[in-house]
């Protein structure tokens, strides 16, 4: 099993390397000159743009570039933005703590309902929770995030006064409560689509389950219908809807672009907006590479995840 | 004492339902299983022989529709015989959950299908024990599955306890279903084509063994197989299904050695047995099966039947007492004509 973990982690490195020098080369080839974005329309002259140009080490190969860049990462130095001048670390790095609480709240609202409900369908097929819930799912795997935002928008915030439109800590909050009708609907927007695709894997998954030759077994020796539906009916629906779960994350952080775009939250994602637009690199370029690794981990946490609930694959290592 | 009934069905019928669509798959099956022997039930692929097993002892899933007059089983485990009408209990109540392992078990059909991948093979055996011995310690029970594996033959046994299903081959799974099957001491096993993943000689150790357990206990035993020569040897009464109803029954000899529905004649012309005429060709039933789904009026045998005549096509066929527990339904048996 070390071994193994040793062999992953080796390659998810590479993989790293590999793409965020393809991201590097893909950036510098745009044709949007981000340095006409820092000079703005009034000030721009062929010779200041040479000269910030020259300042700001651009001139240099594309190679070395992109070594110096991997020098200022792995010294912490993650550098300025191009475009705005703003520091990175504050600009960019900062604002996870943000997106990452709209997002991991959406997924553990997603993963205990839509697992739960899901469950359910399987266990009373055709029952009323059964088809509510695929009626849910049914509406939530067709309709995207920013679609459900600005419904929620319109009927909680405009038509019943409710809960806020925008911003993330309200003024004059102290408390987690206080803060907690700004999160209500950024993160209702983003579960409700993941709730209704992992409502519906787990059901179809588990009714795959039931009907295979084991569960079968598992009831002739009589044991409650409980024990058969947790030991053997989800148990063995554990590996796929972990797989599904995990990937949905990376999923959750791109709905959550458009989102935050929406309620103003201030995450990444509205950084992101911006840079693109001024295709100013090494923010994008930042951006791009923490999205890689983090699916590169995704990726590693399935296989390992998938190693320990099955031991077909565990023992074949 | 010998004809101890322990299990009686009585027009036991069942009605699977596919899109909406019913089908009749078992129909009227009667038989009687008598304590300390052994049923054979044989027919071609397809006529039923799982779905009615299923159906008795109700492990199924919602789209079959199982009717009785009566399934009658006959616990004689301690003291006093006690009855149960299994037609009349729920499927997965407490009291049928009770019977199923300690009273009767099945060896399901598919053994490389039948163990979860997940669970290692002691822990899958152990299972149905801790169920039905609360208090009973792990350990314990795991020493006895060691037991069981020793008992069914298996090489390593200390070692293949702790594995996992896929390291194991279809012969071991196999023995490994028949032990989560025996693990509990049933009364009555119901084995599913039990030894057609294994070798002959591991086959016929398996078949020794389950007899041996059958002498000493006085356990009974349902064979459902394909294999006349397992017949022969192993039953003392046999019952033929085609097309969801058994079409005739009795004790072995009267069977074997006096057929007396088209039917059995053509499957015992078909298939070589051990020990009968070696020297007689081999002679497939002219025709074949019918979908399930089509049948309406008649003998359902009737289009294969070299014998059927317009009466075979109507109604119901019923069923005729041919001699003392040989029953046969067939017309000709009841005009007296016989071969
Ligand atoms: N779950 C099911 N849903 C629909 N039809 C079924 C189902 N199970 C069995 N059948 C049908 O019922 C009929 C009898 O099946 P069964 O498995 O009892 O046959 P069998 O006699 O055991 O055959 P074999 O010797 O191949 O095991 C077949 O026509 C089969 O297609
Ligand atoms: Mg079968």
């Amino acid at each position: 099993m070390a071994k193994y973990v040793a062999k992953r982690l080796l390659l998810t490195l590479v993989m790293i390397i590999i793409i965020s020098f393809a991201i590097f080369v893909a950036l510098n080839n745009t044709g949007v000159d981000p340095i006409s974005f820092k000079l703005g329309l009034d000030n721009y002259t062929p010779e200041a743009a040479a000269e910030l140009r020259e300042k700001l080490g651009l001139n240099a190969p594309l190679v070395v570039r992109y070594l110096r860049w991997w020098k200022d990462m792995l010294s912490g130095n993650f550098g300025y933005s191009i475009a705005h001048g703003y520091s990175i670390r504050s600009g960019l790095i900062a604002k996870w703590p943000a997106t990452l609480e709209i997002s991991l709240t959406a997924m553990i609202v997603s993963t205990v309902i839509g697992i739960g409900i899901g469950m359910l369908s399987a266990i009373w097929q055709n029952s009323i929770v059964d088809y509510l819930g695929r009626m849910i799912a049914a509406i939530g795997n067709s309709v995207p995030e920013y679609f459900f935002a600005l419904i929620l928008i319109q009927l909680f915030s405009v038509r019943l006064q409710l809960l806020p439109t925008s911003g993330r800590v309200p003024a004059g909050a102290v408390t987690f409560w206080d803060r907690l009708p700004n999160l209500i609907l950024p993160v209702a927007a983003l579960a409700i689509p993941m709730c209704g695709n992992l409502m519906r894997y787990t059901r179809n998954t588990m009714l795959d389950v039931a009907n295979q030759e084991y569960v079968k077994l598992a009831r002739s020796k009589g044991i409650p219908e409980w024990k058969v539906y947790i030991k053997h009916v989800f148990r063995n629906s554990m590996r796929p809807v972990v797989t599904v779960l995990l990937f949905r994350m990376t999923l959750l952080l791109g709905g959550s672009v458009a989102v935050e775009t929406i309620f103003s939250w201030p995450g990444v994602g509205q950084v992101l907006t911006q840079a693109i637009t001024a295709s100013d690199y090494s923010v994008v370029m930042l951006y791009t590479l923490m999205m890689a690794v983090l699916m590169l981990t995704i990726s590693f946490l399935v296989d390992l995840f998938a190693a320990l609930l099955d031991p077909r694959v565990r023992l074949d290592k | 004492m010998s004809d101890e009934i322990i299990l009686d069905v009585k027009n036991l019928s069942t009605v699977i339902t596919t899109d909406r669509v019913p089908v009749r798959i078992v129909k009227d099956v009667s038989f009687q299983l008598r304590r300390g022997r052994t049923l054979a039930i044989v027919g071609e692929s397809g006529c039923g022989k799982s779905v009615t097993m299923q159906s008795v002892v109700k492990l199924v899933s919602r789209n079959y529709h199982i009717t009785a007059d009566h399934v009658l089983y006959r616990s004689f485990r301690s003291g006093a015989p006690k009855e149960y009408r299994l037609d009349k209990l729920a499927p997965y109540g407490r009291v049928m959950r009770s019977l199923r392992g300690p009273e009767i078990s099945m060896v399901f059909q598919d053994p490389m299908m039948s163990l979860n991948p997940v669970y290692k093979i002691g822990d899958q055996v152990i299972e149905g024990l801790l169920q039905h011995n609360p208090g009973m310690k792990k350990r314990e029970a795991w020493a006895r599955a060691l037991e069981m594996l020793k008992k069914l033959g298996i090489p390593a046994a200390e070692q293949r306890i702790n594995e996992y299903p896929h390291q194991m081959s279809g012969g071991m799974k196999q023995r490994i279903v028949i032990a989560i099957a025996m693990i509990c001491d049933p009364q009555i096993i119901i084995a599913d084509e039990p030894t057609t993943a294994l070798d002959v000689t591991i086959q016929s150790q398996i078949m020794e063994l389950m007899k041996q357990l059958q002498t000493e206990d006085r356990k009974s035993i349902i064979l459902i197989t394909h294999n006349m020569g397992l017949v022969a040897e192993m039953a003392d009464d046999v019952a033929v299904m085609y097309m969801g109803r058994v079409v005739e029954a009795g004790p072995i000899q009267a069977i074997f050695e006096n057929p007396l529905h088209p039917y059995t004649q053509g499957l015992l012309k078909s298939v070589p047995v051990l020990g009968m005429a070696r020297d007689k060709p081999l002679i497939a039933i002219p025709g074949s099966t019918p979908n399930p789904a089509d049948l309406t009026e008649g003998c359902e045998f009737a289009g294969r039947c070299p014998y059927c005549e317009a009466a075979c096509l109507r109604g119901v066929i019923p069923s005729f007492e041919a001699e003392p527990g040989h029953q046969v339904r067939c017309l000709r048996s009841a005009h007296g004509e016989v071969n």
